[in-house]
């Protein structure tokens, strides 16, 4: 079975990207989005706690699988996807059954009114950008994106500590600086893609650990091609790191509003944790 | 999809282009009504946010003049019936988005809108 390898970035890290990430996605894109249909429960909490009116931004948004919550009341918020794969826009387009807003873009771009949404959420997406300038503009682009006031924001991305059930094997380095810990990696994530457009049987397995890797097919006879993505994986603390740095990048006071701030802009991490292989981070936006 | 639920938050992003970059103007756009799920609770809560100027401008741009100038002060029934078909119900399957600033053009094809720019490009 293929493996987690490490990357070297050896190029533009733009022009790395469309090679490493972008171009996988555009060819993996249908498989990929038959895999990719069980919303995590934090991000679903999230969506189902806004109020109705909303509109958000699902920067990355790969098959729109997050683009119908909350199901509970359909229609109540609505969430645009914007992803940098026109094929698998294809898919979020008519994600859930239902025809979706999206948008062909790069969450690297600003394509939007300063603070139009009330609400960003961007899901395993900014852990495909090649250097940690380009994660912290992310993340700035992000907070840009949202209501000044009362934006809120959640990212996720891969973390380097895996789950016990993952079956991703992941090379680590101890962190120089502080005994005990590791550091994040750059690396190829396999996606293995069997050259048969048939009925996949094989995609709609429940799965122990998500995200993880579909194996090859027995029925079918035909060499499976390998897809090799670049990933960042985070380590702890990584996450919170970006966001205070695009915070101050922003000037936005960072921490929790007080009685005695005025005509200031600040940003609060409201909660941040790690689940499941992931690292997480939700923030809110705030003005006085 | 792009409707002009979209359309009415979607700005040009090309670098230094940073003033009159919104609202992008709707040029030679095909469009398709189809029917979407009324929510009045969306529309009441949607409101507020809207750029409502740009709003009717663009819906008058894809060949619908139903809107006032101004949000009413009553929301009625009519009002909001006809606010979600301007918003939701009207898709723009081809066509163009035209910055009214520095004049960068925004494909729309098979309903989805093109904001890419090369990497030169952006701000």
């Amino acid at each position: 079975m293929s493996k987690v390898t490490p990357a070297v970035i050896d190029d533009d890290p733009s022009a790395y990207e469309t090679k490493h990430v972008h171009e996988v996605y555009d060819q993996i894109a249908s498989h990929f989005s038959s895999t990719r249909y069980k919303p995590w429960p934090i991000i679903a909490a999230f969506l189902a706690s806004l109020p109705p009116g909303w509109v958000g931004l699902d920067s990355g948004t790969g098959n729109g699988k997050y683009l119908p919550l909350p199901l509970e009341r359909p229609g109540s918020v609505w969430t645009i996807g914007l992803d940098r794969s026109r094929n698998l826009l294809d898919a979020a387009r008519n994600a859930g059954g239902a025809v979706r807003e999206v948008v062909w873009g790069d969450v690297l771009g600003n394509g939007w009114r300063i603070g139009a949404f009330d609400y960003a959420i961007s899901i395993a997406t900014i852990h495909h950008l090649a250097t940690p300038a380009r994660r912290r503009e992310a993340v700035e682009r992000l907070l840009q994106s949202v209501s000044p006031s009362h934006g809120r924001v959640l990212i996720y991305v891969w973390a380097i500590e895996q789950d016990a059930l993952s079956k991703r094997q992941i090379p680590t380095t101890p962190d120089a600086s502080s005994p005990g810990a590791i550091v994040g990696e750059d690396v190829y994530v396999p996606w293995v893609l069997n050259p048969q457009p048939g009925p996949q049987k094989t995609s709609r397995r429940r799965k122990a650990a998500t995200e993880s890797e579909p194996e090859p097919s027995h029925e079918v006879q035909i060499e499976p091609q390998t897809f090799h993505r670049y990933y960042h994986m985070f380590a702890e603390g990584e996450l919170d790191g970006l966001v205070n740095e695009a915070a101050k990048q922003l000037r936005l006071v960072i921490g929790p509003h007080t009685s005695a701030q005025r005509h200031t802009l600040g940003v609060e991490i409201v909660q941040s944790g790690w689940e499941r292989s992931n690292h997480y981070v939700e923030v809110k936006r705030w003005q006085a | 999809m792009v409707r002009l639920i979209t359309h009415n938050l979607l700005a040009c992003h090309v670098k230094g282009c940073t003033s009159n970059n919104f609202p992008l103007k709707l040029q030679d756009v095909q469009i398709a009504l189809r029917e979407a799920e009324f929510n009045e609770d969306f529309l009441r809560g949607f409101i507020p946010r809207l750029e409502w100027g740009a709003l009717v401008q663009a819906a008058r741009e894809v060949g619908d003049d139903s809107l006032p100038a101004e949000v009413p002060e009553m929301l009625d029934d009519e009002f909001l019936k006809q606010l979600h078909h301007v918003l939701l119900e009207i898709h723009i399957d081809e066509g163009s988005m035209v910055c009214p600033n520095c004049k960068h053009v925004y494909p729309i094809s098979s309903g989805i809108p093109n904001m890419l720019l090369a990497e030169h490009e952006i701000g």
